[in-house]
């Protein structure tokens, strides 16, 4: 029997795999929307999916939309899934008012039940778990990166399908990169987390040279990149972030707040220094130090130093 | 220019998860405050009004019931936008649609909208509540009544009968422009609110709350999405504060402790 008919919407090439994986555990029967980068890469992938591959070359939300909802109507599908990028928040929720179909986003696990599917998701900032069925027409975003697929798909060929979107009524008059900072903070042991208890950019040396000591990176809380912009937004570290899952965190001047803390969740001990001690980070910590961050992280710094024999 | 309407939720806080003696999350012990990013909105909702002219509106629906319980903190919320400066207020406030979701809310904003005679030729929302941050609801009303949308703004001006915006993505930012009239869902970084004065809040409790049930309203949907299960993740973190006569005697305590737990290693 034929399953549910899925539209999966690929907008990184790494989305092929990990969606195409989903798709054939849930007993889905999956056809494919490639956009944003993936687009280049539909080609190769309609080799190994299996599957048609309709293909839509922009990064436009609004495009995106229009794409999405040409494709469902003609593929008749039931379920809309991809991953929760900002442009597919965009895209999929006007998709979602199209079809008058719930959408649940950051979803980690989905499956199919009958004429409905069951979803589980952060809420409350990630401080719960919910799990929440969504009868049929749905849309579910998965978190970036929400499975790690076994290989690649090896399902034969496929078809390749080209669309032409008309012009959305948003323009785009200009594009900046965003600088990296080249820190790869999944795969870090030890991460040395700054926040705004740090009164300037130059005091964050104080951090590096920590971090450098233990063979740890540096990682921030949303302020400090999105806002301060003292460091490149690969460093940020939370809900709307990286998760991470370090042996060692040590979070210094951050006060820990749930959207922050929801990253680290995964961390096998955590630190904090912060000078305030009803600061709520105490209560999410193994070890806490209450002190002044430019008093004690000095101090430390020495200790390890002496303890290394390289004072 | 017409009116500018801003999104205002009583959301749940995080900060303040209550537990049932099952694990549970128990909502009803949760109390409800404005959403942080709606707070940007409204910030930055005031500030076009003051460059544009036209009447400030805020619209709030409830989402978590019962309405007996929450109407404290459902107005506590819009009193809050009301003195940083908007004109009126409209709140839905129905247990028929409580716990709502993000179907039921586009489709009452819509509502609202229609029912009060608005004619918004702005919409501002936040990019995400914090009890269930999923992004949805500017997109879905702006797909609704046929408006531009454009998401994650954190700069936005009006010229000319156009938003242009920054929207800040994953890897890059671009400007966009769109006509009005338009949603637009505004990042935590495009401005800093400001609390409010006394002289403000003291002035805001002139200002009409309109409340409505669901039976006011035409069109609106009914909740599609069931919550099954909410559990609260347990913090299991040992939360030792490392006392000592001097700061040399916490580092060495605190490098001890990393060493034991094979967290480090010198
Ligand atoms: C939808 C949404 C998504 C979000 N996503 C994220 C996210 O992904 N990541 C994230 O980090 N945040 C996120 N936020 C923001 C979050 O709510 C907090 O505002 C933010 O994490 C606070 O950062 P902070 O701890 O650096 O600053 P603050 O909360 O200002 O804390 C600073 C701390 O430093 C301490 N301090 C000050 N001076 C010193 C000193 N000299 N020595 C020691 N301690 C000192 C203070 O006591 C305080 O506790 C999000 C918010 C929303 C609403
Ligand atoms: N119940 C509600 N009432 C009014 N506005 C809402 C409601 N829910 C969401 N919004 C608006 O939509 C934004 C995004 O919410 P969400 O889609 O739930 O993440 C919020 O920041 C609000 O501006």
């Amino acid at each position: 029997m034929a399953g549910v008919k899925a539209l999966l919407v690929a907008y990184d090439p790494k989305d092929f795999p990990e969606l195409a994986e989903w798709a054939s555990e849930a007993g889905v029967q999956p056809v494919y929307l490639a956009v944003h980068e993936a687009a280049a890469k539909a080609g190769d992938y309609a080799a190994k999916l299996g599957a048609r591959v309709y293909v839509a070359e922009t990064s436009n939300p609004g495009s995106i939309a229009w794409a999405v909802e040409e494709v469902a109507r003609r593929e008749q599908a039931a379920l809309v899934a991809g991953e929760a990028y900002r442009n597919l928040r965009d895209a999929l929720s006007r998709v979602a008012a199209a079809l008058e179909a719930p959408m649940a986003t950051d979803a980690t696990k989905a499956e199919v039940e009958g004429d409905s599917v069951i979803v589980e998701r952060g809420f409350l900032s990630e401080r719960a778990v919910a799990r929440i069925q969504l009868p049929l027409p749905a849309v579910i975003l998965f978190l970036t990166r929400f499975r790690r697929p076994s290989g690649e798909p090896s399902l034969g060929q496929g078809e390749i399908l080209r669309l032409e979107p008309p012009e959305p009524r948003e323009k785009r008059v200009e594009v900046r990169e965003k600088p990296k900072g080249g820190v790869n903070l999944e795969e870090a042991e030890i991460i040395v987390g700054v926040g705004r208890g740090f009164k300037s950019k130059e005091d964050l040396k104080l951090a590096f040279e920590l971090a450098e000591l233990l063979g740890g990176q540096v990682g921030c809380t949303r302020p400090i990149a999105a806002d301060l912009k003292w460091l490149s937004e690969d460093h940020w570290i939370g809900i709307s972030g990286k998760r991470v899952s370090p042996k060692l965190y040590i979070a210094i001047g951050i006060s820990g707040s749930p959207q922050h803390m929801s990253g680290v969740q995964g961390a096998k001990v955590i630190v904090a220094v912060n000078k305030d001690k009803a600061a709520p980070i105490f209560k999410q910590a193994d070890y806490g130090v209450v002190a002044d961050l430019y008093q004690f992280l000095p101090v430390l710094i020495k200790k390890l130093k002496e303890r290394m024999g390289k004072a | 220019m017409g009116d500018i309407v801003v999104l205002v939720k009583a959301s749940l806080n995080p900060e303040l998860v209550r537990q049932a003696p099952d694990g549970s999350v128990d909502v009803r012990a949760i109390p409800l405050k404005i959403s942080d990013i709606d707070r940007n909105a409204v910030e930055e909702a005031v500030k076009l009004k003051q460059k544009l002219g036209g009447k400030l509106v805020a619209i709030s629906i409830l989402t978590w019931g019962p309405v007996q319980a929450r109407m404290k903190d459902l107005r506590l919320a819009v009193q809050e936008a009301l003195a940083k400066g908007v004109d009126e207020a409209y709140v839905v406030a129905d247990d028929s649609i409580t716990p709502g979701d993000q179907v039921t809310t586009a489709s009452a904003v819509k509502a609202v909208i229609e029912r009060a005679g608005l004619k918004p030729d702005l919409i501002l929302a936040g990019e995400a509540t914090i009890d269930e941050t999923t992004s949805q609801v500017p997109g879905r009303l702006a797909r609704l009544l046929g408006y531009s949308y454009v998401s994650f703004a954190r700069k936005l001006d009006v010229v000319d009968g156009k938003v242009i915006a920054e929207r800040d993505l994953e890897d890059y930012i671009e400007v966009v422009e769109a006509p009005l009239p338009a949603v637009v869902s505004v990042t935590q970084e495009i401005n800093e609110p400001r609390p409010p004065t006394l002289l403000q809040i003291r002035r805001a409790a002139r200002k009409p709350i309109r409340q409505l049930k669901a039976g006011d309203l035409e069109g609106v949907t009914p909740p599609k999405r069931k919550i099954l299960e909410m559990r609260v993740l347990q913090v299991k973190r040992k939360q030792v504060i490392i006392e000592g006569a001097s700061l040399e005697e916490v580092a060495d305590k605190l490098i001890d402790l990393l060493i034991q737990e094979g967290v480090l290693k010198l």
